[in-house]
């Protein structure tokens, strides 16, 4: 079920917000609206973590399957608004090499571009 | 699905701790190439034959490449003894062949089992029960139990396979029938030649009597308090019984953290419907299960006392602790051979020990409660009521008073393991004496004065060992004495040969000069002990000193010590580099130590991060730096949680903030914690692998990342070094 204020969608792209904390439960809860709007059809998924202070080590293997997922719909997914740790933890795990990061969710909708280097 | 079971063992929600111990025997019994020998002592009661039984379940299930056998011994003597043990190990070795635990569990007679070998196309062994036939017939014990004993070697030579024996109880193998020889012989000599065991044993006489060659003593202690205490809340919560947690830690301590004893109590209390939230309740049900209940049961079961005069002897040595022969035989009357009788059987027991003509109580507090029991019911005519009563009494009374300082054992340990820390070391002498320390210690911080000199500094010793002072103070009161004996200026000689006696004072309140005195007093009588050696004494008090104490100190030449120089010694002896920095900063200020305990449950590991947070902004550290230690240690208290075995368990923190670094220890109830892993380099293209990255995310957050074998399991120790705003930033740059 997709949650109210989680999300925005702007044409066929849509921005999710996800909680200031990614662990099980929340990731769960991310992977779901994920879910439901690849199934909507929509496959430009920008995360903003601009509320997340912490991300965990489960939160973490969340996020890489919501990637695959994304990836197996040939879609693609940007993440924006990351604070400095979370940043670090991502380069940690290797995922700033496959994932565009930009530091605004307006820069990462904006970039006219995104598309193209985004599809992962 | 195959019932996996091969010898009974409790059930895995009431079974707490003790994985270091059986993995050590798993990885001792693989080691075929180096036969080892193990003997396993511990009290009666304290879980052996379940560390035995659990490791030999891991080995029957979990390898191949050793037969492991488990015999308990039964008190069999002679032909029957052989019989018993041929039996069960031909048994097992089939059975083990077969991966079949029916096999195990049927009670087979030796023709059936010699079918079997020839069946399994182990004609060799039947060999075995030929001449063991031969020996019964002819009445031979010694060729029967040389031919059963003999039999794993046989085996091992014949099959190539090596066999590991777990051998439990094997005390009860040293304790002949009337004129048959002692199994224990016949055992060494056959197990000498080249087969590993493990074997249990409640008495020392095993390891004393040197019978076996090269081995190697694990002595097995309590649980420890951590897991006792979590252990009971696991267990109340799953019987439904209402606890407290400071009621538990008392009953923890109490039952000196034995398993059986505390699944007892709390067994008792769920029958009775009893809280255990009150000392009251918890004495109550203490003294019915101690009298009438499963510990007393448990305690008359190897407990035997055959004469009244019998019972005072043990009486005695319980309520002293200590007594000598000679003691012992003046004042019961008794002849040197009734001695000798009776403490061979109360050392058969495990609870007392011998050694240079003194005696010492070694059965535990709850055998010398029950041993007084019997006595002042059987000797003195007291009734069961009145005697209960006043154990109740008594109990009721030391419990109160233990409630009232709560940091009384922990104070006392932490100064034991510091004076063990004392390796020859050069400390600085303001840090043993705390008028010139309190004098220049404002606001948090010691003011060096601006010249020091070598004289300022005192070289502790080498201690080699402690132990407190109870042996030669029955009857004295006042501060706790540990005695830490060892040498300095690394020679090993007597000249050089050192004793330092300490004076703790737990209470929450200063060392007075009563306090002073009592522990001076005592010093010079405790002195005697230790004639031509040199002695230092010095007093820690948690909580400081009267002025008029610290004067007495000190005009007696008595080091002082509060918690504040305690806390600067401590790091200073741990790490090398911060000893040479406070030799030379003008400013020392002592770690600040913050405990932490969170349940095991969801997002509990915030209220880490949140406790972190502020202790690190009031260290200084900057945003990133906070938020790095908050998501560093939210992973190792995941890691904690997702590894420990008790469902109610919980995860230990402890916050040592530093002049230059904060280090935090991460602990569970009782478990293991994930080994780093190691993330192999995944290849550019794909996405990283999906599991397993918490431990190097800490690695990658932290400055250092330990992993630390504790007693019971493991720590994660995290640690940050303080870099103020900007030092970080410039070395990224």
């Amino acid at each position: 079920m997709i949650r109210k204020h989680n999300f925005k969608e702007i044409g066929g792209s849509v921005i999710l917000y996800p909680n200031n904390y990614i662990n099980d439960i929340e990731g769960e809860k991310l992977e779901e609206m994920c879910e439901a709007f690849l199934k909507k059809g929509v496959k430009k998924i920008v995360i903003d973590f601009s509320s997340t202070d912490l991300i965990n080590s489960i939160g973490i293997s969340i996020l890489i399957g919501i990637i695959e997922k994304v990836k197996e719909r040939k879609g693609a997914i940007l993440f924006s608004g990351l604070k400095k740790v979370n940043h670090d933890i991502f380069n940690i795990v290797g995922l700033t090499r496959h994932i565009p990061v930009y530091k605004t969710e307006e820069e990462a909708v904006s970039d006219l571009k995104w598309e193209d280097h985004a599809a992962v | 699905m195959k019932d996996r079971l091969l010898f009974n063992i409790c059930p895995e929600g009431e079974f707490f701790g003790r994985l270091s111990e059986i993995n050590y025997i798993i990885e001792r019994a693989k080691e075929p190439a180096h036969p080892s020998r193990t003997l396993l002592l511990g009290r009666r009661w304290t879980g052996k034959t379940e560390i035995l039984r659990r490791a030999h379940r891991e080995l029957f299930w979990g390898q191949g490449s050793v037969v492991p056998v488990y015999y308990q011994f039964r008190g069999y003597g002679g032909i029957s003894a052989a019989e018993d043990f041929l039996k069960e190990f031909i048994k097992q070795y089939l059975a083990f062949r077969k991966r079949d635990p029916e096999a195990i569990r049927q009670e087979l007679p030796l023709e059936r089992l010699e079918k079997l070998l020839m069946d399994s196309d182990s004609f060799g062994l039947s060999e075995i029960i030929s001449i063991h036939n031969e020996a019964k017939r002819g009445g031979d014990t010694s060729a029967a139990l040389k031919n059963a004993y003999g039999a794993p070697s046989l085996i091992e030579a014949r099959s190539g396979v090596p066999v590991y024996l777990l051998l439990d109880d094997i005390d009860k193998a040293s304790v002949a029938d009337d004129g048959a020889p002692a199994l224990i012989d016949a055992l060494a000599g056959a197990l000498n030649a080249s087969t590993s065991f493990i074997a249990s044993s409640s008495s020392k006489g095993i390891a004393e009597a040197g019978l076996f060659s090269h081995l190697e003593v694990i002595e097995l202690k309590g649980l420890g308090d951590d897991v006792s205490v979590a252990m009971m809340a696991e267990l109340c919560r799953k019987y439904g019984v209402e606890s407290e947690s400071e009621v538990l830690s008392y009953a923890a301590g109490r039952l000196e953290h034995n398993p059986m004893h505390i699944k007892s109590l709390i067994w008792a209390a769920s029958r009775a419907g009893v809280s255990l939230k009150d000392l009251k309740n918890l004495i109550g049900v203490y003294a019915n299960e101690l009298f009438d209940g499963n510990i007393g049961c448990l305690l008359r079961s190897y407990i035997k006392v055959k004469t009244l005069n019998g019972l005072r002897v043990l009486n005695y040595i319980a309520r002293s602790g200590s007594a000598s022969e000679e003691e012992l035989i003046e004042k019961f009357k008794c002849g040197k051979e009734e001695l000798k009788k009776l403490l061979d059987e109360f050392s058969a027991a495990g609870i007392v020990e011998e050694g240079l003509g003194s005696i010492r109580w070694a059965g535990g507090r709850a055998a010398r409660e029950y041993i007084s029991y019997v006595f002042e019911t059987r000797v003195k005519g007291r009734s069961p009521d009145e005697v209960k009563s006043s154990l109740v009494r008594d109990s009721l009374k030391e419990g109160f008073s233990l409630k009232g300082a709560k940091v009384q054992p922990r104070f006392k340990e932490d100064v034991s393991r510091l004076l063990r820390s004392f390796n020859g070391q050069k400390v600085l002498k303001v840090l043993l004496r705390n008028p010139v320390f309190a004098a220049r210690f404002k606001n948090g911080a010691y003011r060096a004065v601006e010249s020091r000199k070598e004289e300022d500094e005192v070289l502790l010793p080498q201690v080699i060992g402690c132990f407190d002072s109870l042996r030669w103070e029955r009857n004295e009161t006042g501060p706790a004495v540990i005695i830490a004996q060892g040498f300095q200026n690394n020679r090993y000689d007597s000249g050089n040969e050192v004793v330092w006696i300490t004076g703790v004072k737990e209470a929450l309140s200063p060392i007075n000069l009563g306090d002073a005195e009592s522990f001076i007093r005592r010093s010079l009588i405790l002195k005697e002990n230790f004639r031509g050696l040199r002695i230092a004494r010095w007093m820690v008090g948690g909580e400081g000193f009267t002025a008029e104490a610290q004067k007495r100190l000190e005009a007696e030449g008595v080091y002082s010590t509060d918690s504040a120089q305690m806390r600067i010694l401590k790091e200073s002896l741990e790490d090398k580099g911060a000893a040479e920095r406070l030799k030379s900063s003008p400013r020392i200020v002592p770690n600040k130590e913050f405990e932490v305990v969170i349940p095991s449950s969801t997002k509990a590991e915030l209220v880490a991060a949140k406790a972190v947070e502020e202790i690190g902004t009031e260290m200084g550290f900057d945003e990133n730096s906070i938020a790095q230690i908050k998501a560093a240690l939210v992973e190792s208290c995941i890691n904690a949680f997702e590894h420990s075995k008790i469902k109610s368990g919980k995860v230990f923190l402890k916050f040592i903030a530093g002049e230059d670094r904060l280090t935090i220890h991460v602990q569970n109830s009782g478990a293991e914690l994930d080994a780093p892993a190691g993330q192999g380099a995944a290849p550019l293209d794909s996405l990283p692998k999906k599991r397993g990255w918490g431990f190097e995310l800490m690695k990658g957050l932290m400055d250092e990342v330990r992993l630390e074998r504790v007693h019971n399991g493991a720590k994660i120790v995290l640690v940050k070094y303080l870099m103020r705003k900007g030092d970080r930033d410039d070395k990224e740059a």
